[in-house]
């Protein structure tokens, strides 16, 4: 894969190819174009509430339909495959084999997602990324709503076959000589999403069936009018988008996993509390769905039992912390712009963490429901942490992808610009939830608090942004201009990495990569 | 042990009774005035420990990346970097 750029080929075989490092390469770029689209769309909505009134966006509907497709694209077309491409990087790799179990298979779930990003972004339905009844089932206007349905439902199809896919590889295909135990935790971290998937995605999958014939009128499971039931949808939908937190979040980890010891200079501290960890996270994440719908007149029994449910991710969270801690612990650290990010992610993750505790507290719940809070703690969980991981290893393979060094100084920026632009926008987002401001809004009343925290937020926002240009404008000047990389060493850590260029693609010919 | 137990004793003082008699609250109307009140004063208090926990954890993390920056004067190569063995 690596140097595609010293000896590049017609873009067709990439397209075309089916091996990991191709598919892997497609996955990262696709999701980082989805990064920027979901991302431009993140901008629109803070222009919008920078202040009371109309400030860019025309209509409630335009607003409603752009904050869909910007959840949308940034869980399902930016944060998964992403992992993804992580994962068909480094998984076969980490296992000692010589591709992914299925390559076909592996090649037709990245080329699902495409056509289903299409779908999405040229229907814009309007319902949120929950796509809650009754609304989309009675008044969501067509066809954008059946496309968002249809656009979800290959991508779960994709998501299904993926995660097949790195779970044969791993458990079937791994060498002979190395146990469960030795492989590395990002390995893991693969592992455990992917079972997760496979158990949560079906239901999903069924209610957006249940949803497409209620829209079409020849069933009523949702919708009140016909008998129906739409709490019944939340509780779907939450079986399958609970856990999916932690699909996203584990793999995340894992990257960290890889990235800290790595530029600590020592082993990770405890390999089997990490895995112990990654397994207690796959089962608590189906013990807690019901705590988004403490408002929903759940009874005593039930919201005790979700809470607790909930809680018990906390021990294994903390877990991966002090593991993280402890690694560091004597090490001799190189903060390069993975370690900072790294580094940076886990102080996000402590924090999202604490406030995740609050909104699984009974009674502290019914405070920060459908507030900004909320949009605060799971912003700081999909963009402190999951994106900080995922962005830190998009930096320490960018040498194995391309060959050459990334600018060092501008990803020092980067870092910044993002750590202190994500704690203002999401800090500042959970405080102007306890002042009131609910969620899901087109507008606001001049509230002189809500005011000057949305003007904050939206600053934020911007700070974010211009990060993301110079890591854009890094990435693309680095890859035409960037200084040869030392692919034996390219961080100068010494140590032993997995080395992605060392798998040979058929692709390359004679002479390897 | 026993220290163990009594911290247990106190954590379920502080925290879980208190929540448990609020949740049960948040389900009876006449309560819900003054609950709100309790509700907020929980929220204080859990902020407090949270705060806590969090400052201690971020500042042990602060040190450590001071204390063990590879540029740091007193920094030392670990006992792995000459087998390699990370």
């Amino acid at each position: 894969m690596v140097l595609e750029l010293a000896r590049p080929r017609p873009i067709w075989q990439i397209m075309f190819s089916t091996h990991h490092t191709d598919v892997g390469l497609l996955y990262l770029v696709f999701s980082l174009l989805a990064m920027f689209v979901g991302g431009a769309m993140a901008i629109a909505l803070r222009i919008e509430l920078f202040a009371p009134g109309i400030q860019l966006i025309e209509d409630s509907m335009t607003y409603n339909r752009l904050f869909t497709a910007h959840g949308t694209t940034m869980i399902f077309l930016f944060l998964l495959p992403s992992a993804a491409a992580v994962g068909n990087y480094l998984v076969p790799i980490m296992v000692r084999y010589k591709d992914m179990a299925y390559p076909k298979l592996n090649a037709i779930a990245f080329w699902m997602i495409p056509p289903a990003a299409a779908l999405v972004w040229l229907g814009m339905a309007d319902f949120g990324w929950y796509a809650n009844p009754p609304y989309s089932v009675i008044s969501a206007p067509a066809p954008a709503a059946e496309m968002w349905i249809f656009g979800l439902k290959v991508l779960g199809v994709s998501s299904i076959l993926s995660s097949i896919n790195f779970v044969v590889t791993i458990l079937k295909c791994k060498h002979p000589d190395l146990s469960l135990g030795k492989v590395p935790l990002l390995a893991w971290s693969f592992l455990t999403s992917s079972i997760i998937v496979l158990a949560a995605m079906p239901t999903f999958a069924a209610a957006l069936l249940m949803l497409l014939t209620d829209r079409l009128g020849v069933s009523g499971f949702f919708n009140p009018a016909m008998g129906g039931d739409p709490i019944a949808y939340s509780h779907l939908f939450w079986f399958t988008f609970h856990p999916e937190v932690y699909v996203l979040v584990i793999p995340a980890i894992g990257m960290m996993y890889e990235i800290i010891p790595r530029f600590s200079r020592r082993p990770i501290f405890s390999h089997s509390s990490g895995v112990a960890a990654f397994i207690i996270l796959a089962l608590v994440s189906f013990a807690s769905w019901a705590h988004h719908m403490f408002a929903t007149g759940m009874s005593f029994t039930e919201k005790t039992v979700f809470m607790v449910g909930t809680l018990a991710a906390v021990p294994a969270s903390a877990m991966h912390v002090f593991n993280f801690l402890a690694t560091m612990w004597n090490g001799r650290i190189k903060f390069a712009t993975p370690m900072m990010f790294a580094v940076g992610g886990i102080a996000l993750f402590f924090a999202a963490g604490a406030g995740g505790v609050v909104n699984t507290a009974m009674p502290l719940d019914f405070i920060t429901h459908d507030s900004y809070w909320v949009v605060g703690h799971f912003h700081l969980f999909v963009f402190g942490t999951i994106a900080f991981g995922t962005i830190g290893f998009v930096y320490y393979l960018f040498p194995y992808i391309t060959g050459r060094m990334y600018n060092e100084k501008w990803g020092v920026v980067h870092f910044i610009l993002a750590f202190v632009g994500a704690c203002i926008t999401f800090f500042t987002q959970h405080i102007l939830g306890l002042f009131g401001m609910p969620r899901r809004i087109y507008d606001y009343p001049e509230i002189d608090s809500w005011i000057s925290m949305n003007a904050l937020i939206s600053v934020g926002a911007m700070i974010i942004l211009v990060g993301m240009v110079i890591f854009l404008g890094n990435m693309i000047y680095s890859m035409a201009k960037g200084k040869p990389a030392n692919l034996e060493d390219p961080f100068g850590l010494g140590g032993k990495y997995y080395y992605p260029f060392a798998q040979r693609n058929p692709q390359h010919g004679e002479g390897g990569y | 042990m026993s220290k163990i137990f009594h911290l247990s004793i106190i954590i379920a003082t502080l925290f879980i009774i208190p929540t448990i008699s609020l949740a049960f609250a948040a389900e009876t109307a006449g309560e819900y005035i003054d609950r709100k009140a309790e509700i907020w004063n929980l929220f204080f208090r859990m902020m407090t420990v949270a705060f806590v926990v969090g400052g201690v954890i971020a500042g042990t993390m602060v040190w450590q990346v001071w204390r063990f920056r590879e540029s740091n004067p007193n920094s030392k190569p670990t006992e792995y970097e000459e087998k390699g063995e990370f």
